[in-house]
């Protein structure tokens, strides 16, 4: 319990991600389900950048006034990627949202069971 | 009902979830395990090796290097994607996505207005000076891409995409693919290897200008592709 309480930044990247979890599986609307599915990509970012905490640490630049230790810059740099790629999927997936939109008239996927 | 399921299902979920996090090593310490491997050797010798201050953008451009150049890749094919998804010739006959009937209020489309020249000038700073201090390509360009859409939301949409001609843009949107290739080629030659910079010798000079060429393009393409995918979004609706 203890070891939960010290890494309480964890703890309210589960929260965060069970949050996401929610909105993908109860929300019917697929608009809705899409950002749910950001949240649960936050968590998981908000996740591997907790990793790269060190207290006390200076940002990871060097040049005047740089003092150790330094935060971990290799959470940093594997986030970043990882951001484009959730704008990719997110763009894509709500580009196809569109397209179900014209073609059915509803972005609720109860009212879409059986359609062609 | 479905809603109390859902709710129960996800409290079970948390209790593995929270009791592996509780179990991590305590945020905060350099002995974490995320920060005895590789870590050490980027924040002792990025400067020498990589010749860029900001350790961050040296392991994204330099020890990073083919998984960015992937990454842009990836975005590229996004927008390749979304393009493809909205383009192609579709039925009449479906409904299209209604617009929000509320006008733009005058006091928004003024400080847009009036606040975009120093937006612009704030996101070319971070590109530019992405080596040495906060900041990069992807988040310069981002902001870029982020003030063509409120400028589009805020105004006629018509007349901000005439900033940026067809003829043009075609070569603006894979500015980041292209800017990686050629620097990738260029290290080919001088260097050795494909995305090789040079650590010693005569080229060391070239790494700053190497940095700020592929930033640039990161920058220049990333602004555009996001505008661009808002744009084909719009023009659907």
């Amino acid at each position: 319990m203890e070891g939960l309480w010290n890494n309480i930044d964890y703890a309210a990247s589960v929260v965060l991600f069970l949050i996401g979890l929610y909105a993908v599986i109860a929300k019917g609307n697929l608009v809705k389900k899409l950002m749910g599915l950001n949240v649960m990509e936050t968590a998981v970012f908000a996740f591997v950048m907790a990793t790269g905490i060190v207290t006390g640490g200076d940002a990871p630049i060097l040049g005047a006034g740089a003092h150790e230790p330094f935060a971990n810059p290799l959470p940093q740099a594997l986030i970043l990627t990882g951001i484009v790629v959730a704008l990719s999927t997110t763009a894509l997936a709500l580009s196809l949202i569109i397209r179900i939109y014209e073609r059915h008239g509803t972005i609720e996927s109860e009212d879409l069971w059986g359609v062609e | 009902m479905r809603r109390a399921f859902v709710i129960a299902l996800l409290v079970l979920a948390s209790v593995p979830l929270l009791y592996g996090v509780g179990q991590l090593p305590p945020i905060g310490s350099t002995d974490n395990p995320t920060y005895t491997h590789v870590v050490p050797r980027y924040i002792q010798q990025a400067e020498e090796e990589a010749g860029a201050e900001n350790i961050v953008t040296a392991i994204i451009l330099n020890y990073r290097g083919y998984d960015t150049n992937g990454e842009v890749t990836v975005i590229f094919t996004a927008l390749v994607a979304v393009l493809g998804v909205l383009m192609i010739t579709r039925s009449d006959s479906g409904p299209s996505v209604p617009i929000s009937p509320v006008p733009v209020s005058p006091v928004t489309r003024f400080i847009v207005r009036t606040l975009s020249p120093f937006i612009l000038m704030f996101s070319v700073y971070m590109v530019l000076y992405g080596h040495s201090s906060p900041g990069g390509g992807f988040q310069g360009g981002t902001i870029v891409g982020a003030l063509l859409i409120v400028l589009s939301l805020v105004t006629e949409s018509a007349d901000v995409q005439r900033l940026l001609p067809p003829a043009v843009k075609v070569w603006l949107q894979p500015a980041a693919v292209l800017a990686f290739g050629v620097i990738g080629i260029a290290g080919l030659l001088l260097v050795g290897s494909y995305l090789a910079f040079p650590v010693e010798g005569d080229l060391v000079f070239l790494r700053v200008p190497w940095l700020t060429v592929i930033e640039v393009g990161i920058g220049v393409g990333g602004a555009v592709i996001v505008a661009s995918i808002f744009w084909a979004m719009e023009g659907s609706a």
